[in-house]
């Protein structure tokens, strides 16, 4: 469960008209990741080609607009899809038919928008009127061009205004702006009625003047006119949702076969992945990747059963400089998932590695318990889970194992909602023996501590990192010394004095470490003995300190038992309903609060205690090339799960 | 980190990398090596090696000098907050725009979408734009729409208002250079304290080149008259202020817009006779007064923009040199380009 799943490097010669056939097969294997790496023979160079990866996309971006648009309340499921080939054929008319369709779909579009400029101007003029009402001359003069003077109403974008303004001042014009709204200026421009340069169009239209109709009936009553121009707004509205049924009605008509299309793109986009990793060589194609040892069999029958034309599939271990480029096969464990989902918060492992993901949800689940051990709370958090577990995803188990986790060590310390008195405790309350609870959190430090180490020596081991395993931090004479030095301070509380075995097995450990410290120095000896004196330092003090840091796992065990004091002890203050609600608030601050702090201090111990000793988390996840849609019922798992 | 601390972090960043600037002692030497020798001084030979063609290799040399650039950018963009990191964001976004309008080129004139790939520049996350997306869009209106939520809404805004309007390439991407320009300008018009007046200086000297430069090519090439051609021109917080803008958009020749310069500016210019020597001046002007700004500027902000400014016209002259040497032009064009030698062909006189 701990070992990575081991893989295959696969090199598949085919001919061009198999090409699409094979990957259609390789995408329902779901067990081949593409490998981009070009291939030592120089003749198979990279295809020119790539008119159906071209198509594809843009019928692909076509189809998800217009899905916007006539698909969008489409909650049908999709029905199971039959694998077939997409010839370039197909595809180029299925994004011909795709273009016509988002050119008519854009026209209603652009109707949209075109009632939502008219909105907008009416809701402008609707502004400006009461501007207008103000002011003292005959406005209807703006609505013609006079005999020497021409007149201009309209809106501009504010950044744009003084510049345009002196700009119309070298034609002859004057600007005055009268109001702002938004980012737009209401602006009147008077002028010459003959343009001294003809310029002045080009100008408003760089600057993005729009022009506001100036009403025929100006002179009428202010509130006469503001009637229609609701009315007007009423009547946009109404369009506006004409049009967006016309749209819907429409669309609708179209909707089977978006759907269909929507299949095809599926059933096509295996081969535009495979695109950036293909080569060939005239009817040849090269194309390679990593496949799980295991689904080899299965890939190469399922070829053979698919493909119409003879094919070359060759297979080989990974070499140990290609070690980084391995993709891990993730942990499929639907128990496992959410504590899965959290390893790759901080890698992926590099194959090889050990998965911390099994080890990682069983310790996660006991520090978690151990410091927030109470029967209700966690009953409490195990329901929550449950409750929301549409809107928790993959963590709503999360939630129901830590709850669990909660309630066991909740019984074992005899704690309910933070009292102690409903329950006997099968274990012990931690605050009737604190020193022993420190002593066995100390204890489970030097455990977890030891446990990453171990796994921190064989990781490399795995990956061929000899020196690192033994002198590398938290190799074996890293190890070596840690335990010795526990064996040393064990006698020590102890009154058996200073053994002699561990402290000969220290001193050994750290002189070796500083031997081979000294050895990958290059800077002048003074300097040397400094840096390895350090170095010396640090190892001690960093095992000390991190065994020290798990005092945390009972402090914390003690903290929620103070807490729960502190709350009764409040509750007791008051009578009736201010004592219930005071242990049912109380609860939910501890619940709520203390739970994410505990949360985090288990998170940040196996992360800086744990992963960073035996984890690297370079490695690449395996991402098979995998169908978009729905595998028909009855379909075989893939072979590597 | 404080304001202190950021600033004295930013000074610190900011003296370290001037070493990496070139003077022109060191172009010139630059200029001597032939392209092996050259291309293994700078570190470039993998990518030559990998390229087939000299497009190719000449495109990914120019990716790897804009990254290289922008690189410098996020550390130096790393200590800062608020209008001080957008200004530098803003500054930044050229390259986008750059990438913006090969988009645009590619709409209007219905280019192969594997050239239009080939042609923009692989940018970091901060100032990338949606490429898949903006493929996707069908035409101009549509590609500036989807532009229109992000970082890039006013200036997609206008552009798709201009181009309804006018239809046509020139106003588009004018706009489009005009309200990067105004982004520039109203970001560091954000940053307040002991900034702003250097900020304001800086911006001026790159303003003042601009305004020329466009003023001249506006009016006397393009034939456009002064109201447009002020409105697209930048109010500098230098010398080419709006007013003085206002005067010498009426001018009606290069001469004459020359001769009604300001003083810093006329003398420099005097001699000028067509705009490709106005623009050789003004570079060699300009990069004075940024190398001004760079070494005594008591503004941490202004001197890292001032490094980026630099840094950039340093790439430009390396590609400059690359590219000559790929093609195979003469050492005499490649040292004109550079600024080494005057050009030894003749310019039509503007009118």
């Amino acid at each position: 469960m701990l070992r990575p799943t081991p893989m295959k490097h696969v090199r598949l010669l085919i001919l061009n008209e198999d090409l699409a056939e094979a990957s259609l097969a390789l995408a329902r294997t779901q067990c081949f990741h593409p490998d981009p790496r070009p291939p030592a023979e120089s003749r198979l160079g990279e295809r020119a080609d790539h008119a159906y990866r071209d198509t594809f996309l843009q019928a692909r971006g076509r189809f998800d607009k217009l899905a916007r648009l006539i698909l969008a309340e489409d909650e049908s499921a999709p029905p199971a899809l039959q694998p077939r080939v997409v010839e370039f054929a197909e595809l180029e008319a299925l994004n011909t038919w795709l273009g016509e369709l988002w050119t008519k779909a854009s026209s209603h579009e652009e109707e949209l928008h075109r009632l939502d400029d008219e909105d907008r101007l009416a809701r402008e003029q609707l502004a400006a009127l009461a501007n207008f009402s103000d002011l003292a001359i005959d406005l209807s003069i703006l609505r013609r061009k006079t005999r020497f003077l021409d007149f201009h109403v309209g809106l501009v974008p504010r950044e744009n205004l003084r510049q345009l303004q002196d700009a119309l001042g070298l034609a002859g014009y004057l600007l005055h702006p009268y109001m702002n709204r938004d980012e737009q200026t209401h602006v009147v421009i008077v002028g010459p009625a003959e343009e001294r340069e003809g310029s002045l169009q080009a100008v408003l239209n760089a600057a993005g003047f729009q022009s506001l109709p100036i009403p025929r009936d100006l002179d009428r009553e202010p509130a006469e006119r503001r009637r229609d121009l609701e009315a007007q707004r009423a009547r946009i509205a109404e369009e506006r949702a004409a049009a967006k049924q016309t749209l819907e009605r429409w669309g609708s008509g179209f909707r089977e076969r978006l759907r269909a299309a929507r299949e095809t793109l599926w059933l096509a986009e295996p081969l535009v992945t495979l695109d950036p990793v293909l080569r060939g060589s005239g009817p040849l194609i090269y194309l390679a990747g990593w496949v799980p040892a295991r689904a080899l069999r299965g890939l190469e029958q399922t070829l053979r059963a698919t493909l119409s034309h003879p094919f070359d599939l060759g297979s080989r271990d990974p070499l140990p400089e290609e070690r980084r480029l391995v993709p891990t096969v993730p942990n499929r464990s639907r128990l496992l998932a959410p504590f899965s989902l959290l390893v790759r918060q901080y890698g992926i492992p590099e194959y090889g590695e050990v998965d911390p993901t099994p080890l990682f949800a069983i310790t996660f689940l006991l520090m978690f318990g151990s410091m927030f051990g109470d029967l209700g709370q966690g009953a409490v958090i195990a329901l929550a889970a449950l409750l929301f577990r549409p809107r928790l995803g993959r963590f709503w188990l999360f939630g129901v194992l830590a709850g669990c986790s909660s309630m066991g060590f909740g019984l074992m310390f005899g704690s309910v909602f933070g009292s102690e008195q409903l329950l006997p405790a099968l274990w012990m309350s931690p605050l009737h023996d604190p020193l022993h609870l420190l002593s066995l959190a100390l204890g489970w430090g030097v455990i977890f501590i030891t446990l990453a180490s171990i796994l921190a020596i064989y990781n490399r081991l795995a990956l061929g990192q000899w020196s690192e395993a033994l002198f590398g931090h938290h190799g074996v004479f890293n190890l070596t010394f840690y335990l010795a030095l526990i064996a040393l301070a064990l006698g020590v509380s102890r009154g058996d004095g200073i053994a002699t075995l561990p402290l000969l097995l220290s001193t050994g450990s750290l002189l070796a470490l500083a031997w081979h410290c000294w050895g990958h120095q290059h800077e002048p000896p003074v300097e040397r003995l400094l840096v390895v004196t350090i170095d010396t330092l640090e190892t001690i003090l960093s095992y000390v300190s991190n065994t020290l840091s798990f005092l945390r796992v009972a402090a914390f065990s003690l903290n929620h038992v103070a807490l729960s004091i502190a709350i009764f002890t409040l509750a007791d203050m008051l009578h009736g309903v201010g004592q219930a609600a005071m242990i049912v608030a109380g609860n939910l601050f501890v619940i709520v609060l203390e739970g994410g702090i505990v949360a985090i201090q288990v998170m940040r111990l196996h992360y800086y205690e744990g992963f960073s000793r035996y984890f690297t988390g370079d490695g690449q996840e395996f991402m098979p090339l995998r169908l978009a849609a729905p595998e028909p019922r009855g379909a075989k798992a893939p072979h590597h799960l | 980190m404080s304001a202190h601390a950021s600033d004295a972090y930013l000074d610190t960043r900011v003296s370290l990398m001037i070493s990496r600037l070139l003077d022109a002692d060191a172009i010139a030497r630059l200029a001597q090596l032939d392209l092996p020798v050259l291309a293994q001084r700078l570190g470039l030979e993998a990518l030559l090696d990998e390229q087939p063609s000299v497009r190719a290799r000449s495109r990914a040399i120019e990716q790897s000098l804009i990254q290289l650039l922008l690189s410098e950018l996020q550390v130096l963009i790393r200590p800062m907050r608020g209008a001080e990191h957008e200004l530098l964001l803003a500054w930044g976004r050229k390259f986008a725009l750059y990438n913006l309008k090969t988009l645009l080129r590619g709409k209007l004139h219905a280019l192969d979408p594997q050239h239009i790939r080939e042609q923009l520049f692989d940018l970091p996350e901060l100032i990338r734009l949606p490429h898949q997306r903006l493929f996707g869009a069908e035409n101009v209106e549509e590609l500036l729409r989807l532009l229109e939520a992000g970082p890039y809404r006013q200036i997609a805004r206008q552009a798709r208002e201009v181009y309804a309007q006018r239809r046509e390439p020139f106003a588009l991407e004018a706009a489009i250079d005009q309200h990067y320009h105004i982004s520039i300008a109203r970001e560091a018009a954000a940053c307040e304290g002991h900034h702003a007046a250097p900020l304001r200086t800086l911006i001026g000297i790159l303003f003042d080149r601009i305004d020329l430069l466009w003023l001249l090519r506006f009016r006397f090439c393009y034939k456009l008259p002064p109201s447009e051609t002020f409105y697209h021109l930048l109010p500098s917080p230098g010398l080419l202020h709006r007013k003085r803008l206002l005067q010498l958009a009426e001018l009606g020749s290069l001469e004459q817009v020359l001769a009604a310069l300001p003083g810093a500016l006329q003398e420099p210019l005097a001699d000028c006779t067509n705009l490709a020597e106005v623009q050789r001046s003004l570079d060699r002007l300009s990069a004075r007064a940024i190398e001004q700004v760079l070494h005594r500027s008591p503004s941490a902000m202004a001197r890292a923009l001032a490094y980026l400014i630099r840094r950039e016209q340093d790439l430009g002259a390396l590609f400059a040199l690359l590219q000559g040497r790929l093609l195979g032009l003469s050492q005499s064009v490649i040292e004109s380009a550079l600024d080494l030698a005057p050009p030894d062909c003749r310019w039509p006189r503007a009118a």
